[in-house]
């Protein structure tokens, strides 16, 4: 019953979200001019709520993502500052762009998931594998 | 270069020690029968997303888990013609001989060079850790290999063009 309900209300968001989406990009396109990759990156991250089932949406975030994330260039520092809660999305985003096979993008993620595990662990990986229902 | 290579291999590494998490699990259509999951798909429930991790266009590895079973499937890098088929029989090679290698699958995956497929039995036979640094070890130890032949190919060739030619 819920389901059913959740499925209308996302067909009709669909529009809705991609705006938001839209939104979020010129918002983080301004951070980075700023010089702010880090916070931009939490900018991408946050909004990536787990509801979303359709695939344009999905794609429109993963974008935004990319974008921040091919930006940070410290990543070190950026762990610093990133929040834990971040950590799983992360993950599951890296996972993403390492599937895409374009050197730049694979070279970057590398780079991120090894310093990643060595702050989340093994237990951001398996739930980021186990985690069949909100993927990303 | 290197590095990234480095990095490959310790993302695959990683992602390898949270996947291998396999338990005895019997087949849910037919009495008796235990079967690896990860091969024949039929329940959704028992699959864990699969994960692709890429080095770049050329070199990719698929894993994929389930409950209890785990495939490894590996497209090495091949930059011109003669690696290509250097790689194709090196590694039909070793596929015939997948006996031997026990966690090593007869046919590759499609799209792929080689394939691995631990069950929960090879987890309880063989050390985890142990498992996981062949496989790292062997993706090393194959571009060596692949280098060698082509190297000894070259010489080989050139030594018989010499040869050949001193008579004109």
């Amino acid at each position: 019953m819920m389901a059913g309900a959740e499925k209308f209300v996302e067909a009709d968001n669909a529009e809705a979200i991609i705006t938001r989406i839209e939104h979020k990009s010129r918002k983080i396109e301004s951070l980075l001019k700023q010089n702010k990759p880090v916070e931009a990156l939490k900018t991408a991250l946050e909004g990536s709520s787990h509801m979303i089932r359709d695939e344009r949406c999905k794609s429109a975030n993963w974008i935004v993502v990319h974008r921040a994330l091919m930006a940070i260039k410290d990543v070190e520092g950026m762990f610093s500052s990133l929040d834990p809660e971040y950590y799983d999305i992360l993950m599951k985003y890296l996972y993403r762009g390492l599937s895409t096979g374009d050197r730049p993008t694979c070279d970057q993620c590398l780079r991120i998931h090894e310093k990643l595990t060595e702050r989340a662990g093994l237990g951001c990986i398996l739930r980021s594998l186990a985690d069949t229902v909100n993927t990303i | 270069m290197a590095s990234t290579l480095r990095l490959y291999l310790t993302c695959i590494r990683n992602t390898l020690e949270a996947a291998m998490c396999l338990q005895n699990f019997p087949c849910q259509e037919v009495e008796r029968h235990n079967k690896p999951e990860v091969e024949l798909k039929t329940s959704p429930e028992l699959l864990l997303n699969p994960v692709l991790i890429c080095r770049n266009e050329a070199e990719k590895c698929l894993i994929e888990t389930s409950i209890n079973s785990l495939r490894i499937s590996l497209k090495v890098k091949q930059a011109d013609e003669l690696e290509n088929i250097l790689a194709k029989k090196f590694l039909r090679f070793l596929s015939m001989r997948a006996e031997a290698f026990q966690v090593l699958r007869r046919k590759p995956v499609q799209g792929y060079d080689i394939s691995f497929l631990i069950t929960n039995y090879h987890c309880e036979e063989l050390q985890k850790q142990k498992l996981i640094d062949f496989i790292v070890q062997f993706m090393e130890d194959i571009d060596k290999e692949i280098s060698e032949l082509k190297m000894s190919v070259s010489t080989r060739g050139r030594l018989v063009a010499t040869e050949f030619l001193k008579q004109f």
